[in-house]
């Protein structure tokens, strides 16, 4: 317990002695991997790594052998050698004398893959909580509590020991991410006393990201990378997965590509690189990939996913679902592939097998919004815009500020000729970021049906005027609609300089060609008979003229308002 | 003991801790408890013949609640072999033991022989009686379990019987106290089970599919018909966590859940579990081949309109219109028309609550005919009758076509409308202030016999017919001014609708309202006033209208008319005609204390024309009353005498023993008042017979204990006697007079110028 209590030294934020951290991370990754629990282990190992190697007169020493653990000494080597080889009641048979709070550890490995029944679960329960009561427990052996508790359900006991395993050892990342998982949202967290030391940044970056506050979450790992963690691939990876769930696809892909670098066969993550390479079409790279993964472990839910999204992108959808199948089988609670899977069963037109494969999803994590807005998608598909809109309402819960569910809530509305709510819809999905930039279009048709003119130009306006200052040369299909609906607005308000400048815009497109040329005859004929009564209007604005770089607006984001109820 | 649920943990699709997908369809699997009903089978075909006619009768009364019911520990399984033949239960234990403590091959020998049971010429058991099906279920979900399952099932079974041991075996110690040290051990163990064992109230472990199947079903029927016999809405969805968490694609637990949520109004959780249930439900259909395609879209059709169906119980009408439009358009494409008859009755109840709209209805009722669905053809005639009655419609033709739809419901035996049926008729005669009629319809439903099959032995369900027609019955009895009758009947509803339960609002609203009607009676007008705030909660023109009358009763004349007014435009509006003669009768009433007899007379004739409109006999007579009452103040007695001998009549027959009183003494007053002109030997005669008519008032008032009345008359008799000459009487009259003048407050209006 002497690195845990140098820890609570260190305050939260303080990475001025890095040399400090390191030596913990060490002894920590030791201790860890003494009793069996290797992903703490290879955690702590893993940023350790980051770090600059210690002389070797610092070197941390072998923690120091009790008498108690002497005596254990070699019961406890055997079953150690056991446990590695996986033959854990032989393990836990030979351990049956020891006294040794090391021992305790080694049952945890069974309970994690599920071989401990649940009597045994109740068993270890009711005597973990006897040792609880007398403060018995070090670090670890709370986890172990926590675990137990976790694996029977009782969530709220769970959370409360593992905050205690987290005070009374800090360095334990295990014990971090369970309470990582049992966290479901931010004021849960705001209520949570935690203990005041370095690794509180790195859990609550961790569960920033978790809970899809990106920004916070990157703020966190760029201290952290100033702090001397910029070779950690776990940060690197992190940050990653964050630019994805913001859908920065370039920037992540970019640190993906820097991650692959530096750790050639790393399998963790992967899943989330594949997803982006298939959002940016990138067949070779994702193929890449996909060879090199599976030539590293193929029995891996991470390589399966990768291959799956390979073949997906392939338009192979019968493989791309049989390789998420197996990831599945790999581990069925690998939340992902449900996901997918849903979104394959749906690029085949098989609805009800998708609905099923979200629903999994949705079993397994009630948080994943991908699978609330498959959800919905497929509804949309059955035509059926009302129904739909319970799912796309909890994808928008979950993801506020995300465009794309607020756009297909809008074109729900839409459908369902609520065009107040579908406005509402556009407005805010413009406000946050549209990605497809299709918002402002939608609700200027809106404005345009419901014969408000004035707004309609207004989003015609400000749609131009994001799709140039976003330098897509990219044909673009509504811009043209844009300008020949400005020009004929213009026209009507008599504001022949503006009309003229969109009629000649119009002619420049296909579609709209012939009728801009006629406008433009038809303005300089008006103008020509009242020259002098027009001219003197000044225009207020002009469009491409007056770009602005930044595409999103400042104005501040009123709150969704949606009359209809939102169970 | 928790523990002893740990033994039934043996699910073929559980391993490791994770359940798995359902994927090979297995609907039943041998646990245990399985096992020791297999042996008590066995046993029972063994000894067959020895058993008396009496014991066999009851072990297989026994036997169909042991096989569908949940499991449950050995111990309460041989207690309830033991209650209907002991030697049986000592015998399946004896085998048990031996199974138990032996060897695998003994297990395996025990299934080995049990079908044996169905060969030889005459077999002990037929192979598709409900025995023969369990006994071939469970042989071959043991066929199929591989080696380790049988293994498991096997020290499953040893487990579970060791677990019974043990509990005897405690028992024992418990008893002795010697151990005490080990004794704490196992409190301290037991104290940390009780978290746990909350979460197993009535069934424990997982629940084979036939098991739920029964468990839900039961559930559900106890739901619909008797709420108060179901599972608390806490524990019943703790039950059906759990089974979910077993059985998770069990979709009809999520409709289960999606009821009960109904139960305690919760939107968000009862629109999560119903799309829940279909996005399952499309899953089944999907999969059976045999409804292909058709079963597929079924579901989403009425995934659709039971979501509108959702709304339109929370009263998001908004909602639930969109939602019904897309139910319709949907069966509209697929031709659906079953479907579109359920969406056009929703339709129109929806509707109804913008605006009347008979012509869907009769669509409806039509149609639905048309494609023999007499479900929904009869409720649509029940809405339709219900409609026109409201609308004033001919009262023959109505009861007509409810014998009607009548017939329908006892050709197709659907019990459930009948009772609707019947309490609506009794609503109805209500409605046009028969009394008697109404009493009497009441009267059948409460001593009908439930048709259904489920419930013989039971005698009423608790459903909303019953609650109405009990309500009416209270009120009934209280305008009788049987109080204590009525206030029997309303703790008798309390037990049977526990005040969170869904018809619980209707007593509560009757039993304020009796409230409010004896607190006016006594005069205590305070309390009155404390109930309009309670009757404005459960039905807000009632409340209204309840405070207008506080507000008379208590002279703040303009008030009470301005309320009136207001209530008055509203209720023309919502066309609710009872009420808005109810309130031209108070306005009328209004205007007579402020002694505008004049203003009154063409209020009170227009409540006339419009109860004479709407057949609501009852509100007729009161009208008359009150014109009667005018005319008298206004000096035409003999006319007003005239017109009372039309209005007594229904009053005396059907009225309130108020009303009663009210009548006789107004009766009273006009003879007086004609008698003036008479000769003086009519004089007195007529004297005489107004002397008999109050006394006839004086015992109606008498009954409902209203004492300001009471007094008026007692009054107005002393003067009578006066009159007549007879002291001593007049003396007697005049004293008690004074004895009630203590009592009471002194009133503001004039005695003799008041008539309620």
């Amino acid at each position: 317990m002497a690195a845990a209590g140098v820890a609570a030294g260190l305050g939260s934020g303080d990475f001025s002695d890095l040399r400090e951290i390191k030596k913990q991370l060490l002894s920590v990754a030791e201790r860890s991997r003494e009793r069996g629990l290797q992903h703490s282990g290879k955690w702590a190992s893993e940023l350790a790594f980051a770090l600059d190697p210690l002389p070797l007169s610092e070197l941390p020493p072998p923690p120091a052998l009790t008498e108690e653990d002497a005596r254990d000494l070699d019961a406890y080597t055997l079953a150690k050698s056991y446990f590695d080889l996986k033959e854990y009641d032989r393990a836990a048979y030979f351990l049956r004398g020891c006294k040794s709070q090391k021992k305790e550890k080694l049952h945890f490995r069974p309970l994690e893959k599920g071989q401990v029944k649940n009597e045994a679960l109740r068993e270890l329960r009711v005597e973990l909580s006897k040792k609880h009561k007398a403060r018995e427990l070090d670090g670890f052996g709370l986890y172990l509590y926590g675990v137990v508790l976790r694996k029977l359900d009782l969530v709220k006991e769970a959370i409360d020991v593992f905050v205690e395993a987290a005070h009374v050892l800090p360095l334990h990342w295990g014990a971090w991410l369970e309470l990582c998982n049992l966290i479901t949202d931010k004021e849960m967290l705001k209520f949570l006393s935690l203990p005041d030391t370095w690794m509180k940044e790195f859990f609550l970056a961790h569960i920033y990201t978790e809970l899809q506050l990106i920004e916070e979450a990157l703020q966190k790992y760029q201290s952290l990378i100033d702090a001397g963690f910029s070779k950690s691939t776990y940060i690197i990876s992190q940050i990653a997965v964050a630019y994805h769930n913001i859908r920065d696809i370039d920037k992540a892909l970019s640190i993906f590509n820097e991650l692959r670098k530096q750790d050639p066969y790393r399998i963790e993550n992967m899943d989330t690189f594949s997803n982006l390479l298939y959002v940016r079409s990138m067949k070779p790279e994702l193929s890449y990939l996909a060879h090199n993964l599976c030539e590293i472990d193929k029995y891996r839910v991470e390589t399966c996913c990768v291959i799956g999204n390979y073949y997906s992108l392939r338009s192979q959808h019968e493989k791309a679902a049989l390789y998420f199948q197996r990831a599945l089988k790999l581990n069925p609670r690998y939340l992902g592939a449900w996901t997918l899977m849903g979104h394959e069963y749906m690029e085949m037109k098989n609805t009800s097998a998708a609905i099923q494969a979200y629903r999994h999803a949705i079993e397994v994590n009630k948080r994943d919004y991908r699978a609330w807005y498959g959800l919905g998608q497929t509804y949309e598909i059955l035509k059926m815009p009302f129904y739909c809109l319970y799912y796309y309402r909890r994808a928008h819960q979950l993801r506020p500020n995300d465009s794309r569910m607020l756009v297909a809530l809008g074109e729900c509305y839409e459908k369902l000729n609520q065009l107040v709510e579908a406005k509402k819809c556009y407005w805010r999905a413009y406000a946050v970021g549209d990605v497809e930039k299709m918002a402002l279009v939608k609700l200027a048709k809106l404005h345009e049906q419901l014969n408000e003119s004035e707004q309609a130009a207004q989003c015609y306006i400000k749609y131009i005027q994001d799709i140039y200052s976003c330098g897509e040369i990219v044909e673009h299909l509504e811009v043209s609609t844009a300008f020949r609906y400005l020009a004929q607005y213009y026209f009507k308000c008599k504001l022949w300089d503006e009309a003229s400048a969109c009629a000649q815009k119009c002619c420049a497109f296909n579609d709209t060609r012939e009728e801009g040329k006629a406008l433009l005859r038809q303005i300089l004929q008006l103008r020509n008979q009242g020259e002098t009564s027009s001219t003197d209007i000044a225009a207020p604005f002009f469009l491409p003229a007056s770009l602005s770089a930044n595409n999103t607006p400042t104005r501040r984001v009123s709150p969704l308002n949606l009359s209809s109820v939102t169970p | 003991m928790a523990s002893v649920h740990e033994s039934l943990y043996f699910n073929p699709m559980m391993t490791n801790g994770v359940v798995h997908a359902n994927v090979f369809g297995i609907k039943d699997w041998v646990t245990p408890y399985k096992m020791a009903l297999l042996v008590l089978l066995s046993e029972l075909g063994r000894a067959g013949a020895q058993l008396g006619l009496l014991e066999r009768r009851r072990l297989n009364r026994l036997l169909l609640p042991l096989l569908q019911g949940p499991d449950m520990p050995l111990s309460r399984l041989l207690k309830a072999i033991e209650e209907s033949c002991s030697h049986l239960a000592s015998s399946v234990h004896i085998r048990l033991k031996l199974m138990a403590e032996g060897e695998l091959k003994d297990m395996e020998q025990f299934f080995d022989d049990l079908s044996d049971s169905f060969t030889g010429t005459e077999p002990e058991v037929h192979k598709t009686s409900v025995v023969g099906l369990f006994l071939r279920h469970m042989i071959l979900a043991y066929n199929k379990l591989s080696f380790s399952q049988v293994y498991k099932l096997y020290t499953a079974l040893q487990q579970y019987f060791q677990n019974d041991e043990k509990k005897n075996g405690i028992d024992e110690s418990d008893m002795e106290l010697t151990n005490t040290e080990e004794l704490e051990g196992k409190m301290e163990k037991e104290e940390l089970d009780v978290p746990l064992r909350e979460e197993e109230i009535s069934c424990s472990g997982p629940l084979s599919q036939k098991q739920a199947e029964y468990f839900l079903s039961q559930q559900a029927s106890l739901l619909k018909n008797d709420e108060t016999k179901a599972l608390t809405p806490a524990s019943l969805q703790k039950e059906l966590n759990n089974l979910l968490k077993f059985n998770p694609d069990f979709a009809e637990a999520h409709y289960l859940s999606y009821l009960n949520s109904l139960r305690v109004q919760d939107v968000f959780s009862s629109t999560h579990s119903l799309l829940h249930y279909f996005d399952r439900l499309i899953l089944t259909g999907a999969e059976s081949k045999s409804n292909g395609d058709e079963g597929y879209g079924r579901s989403l059709r009425y995934a659709a309109l039971n979501l509108a169906a959702l709304h339109c119980r929370f009263g998001h009408y908004q909602q639930a219109e969109l939602a019904l439009q897309e139910a319709i358009r949907i069966a509209q494409e697929s031709n659906d028309h079953v479907c579109l008859q359920h969406c056009l009755s929703w339709l129109y109840i929806l509707e109804q609550k913008i605006f009347d709209s008979c012509v869907l209805l009769e669509h409806s009722v039509n149609k639905s005919l048309h494609f023999g669905l007499p479900y929904l053809a009869s409720l649509g005639i029940q809405s339709l009758v219900q409609q026109r009655a409201f609308a004033g419609k001919a009262a023959n033709k109505l009861m007509d076509a409810l014998k009607d739809s009548d017939l329908l419901h006892w050709k197709h035996s659907l019990s459930e409308l009948i009772d609707i049926s019947i309490a609506q008729k009794t609503a109805i005669w209500r409605l046009y202030g028969r009394s008697t009629m109404a009493l009497q319809q009441a009267q059948t439903l409460l001593s009908m016999n439930s048709l259904e099959a489920v419930n013989v032995g039971v005698q009423q369900n608790n459903t909303e017919s019953f609650a109405v027609v009990l309500c009416h019955l209270a009120e009934l009895h209280a305008e009788q001014g049987y109080f204590a009758a009525a206030s029997e009947i309303l703790k008798h509803l309390k037990e049977r609708f526990p005040p969170n339960s869904q018809h619980a609002q209707l007593w509560m609203l009757f039993d304020q309202k009796i409230q409010f009607e004896r607190a006016m009676n006594d005069g205590r007008y305070h309390i009155a006033d404390s109930l309009v705030a309670g009757i404005t909660a459960l039905n807000s023109i009632e409340g209204v209208y309840r405070k207008a009358i506080v507000l008379k009763a208590q002279n703040q004349m303009s008030e009470a008319h301005k309320l009136l007014q207001k209530l008055l435009i509203h209720c023309q509006k919502i066309k609710n005609t009872e009420m808005v003669i109810s309130v031209l009768l108070s306005i009328a009433e209004l205007y007579w204390r402020s002694s505008c007899h004049t203003i009154a007379l063409p209020v009170l004739l227009q409540a006339l024309a419009l109860s004479r409109e709407y057949s609501l006999q009852y509100l007729a007579s009161e009208t008359v009353l009150n014109l009667a009452f005018s005319q008298l103040i206004l000096g035409i007695p003999e006319q007003a005498l005239n017109i009372l001998h039309t209005a007594i009549e229904p009053v005396l027959a059907h009225g309130a023993v108020l009303d009663k009183g009210c009548a006789m003494f107004l009766v009273a007053k006009c003879q007086v008042a004609s008698a003036a002109s008479y000769t003086p030997q009519k004089k007195i005669e007529a004297l005489e017979s107004a002397i008999l008519n109050l006394n006839e008032a004086k015992t109606y008032f008498a009954k409902v204990d209203s004492k300001e009345q009471l007094r008026d008359v007692l009054y107005f008799q002393a003067r009578l006697f006066h009159a007549l000459g007879k002291t001593h009487e007049r003396n007697k009259c005049a004293m008690l007079f004074r004895q009630l003048h203590q009592e009471l407050p002194a009133h503001g209006v004039p005695l003799i110028n008041a008539f309620k």
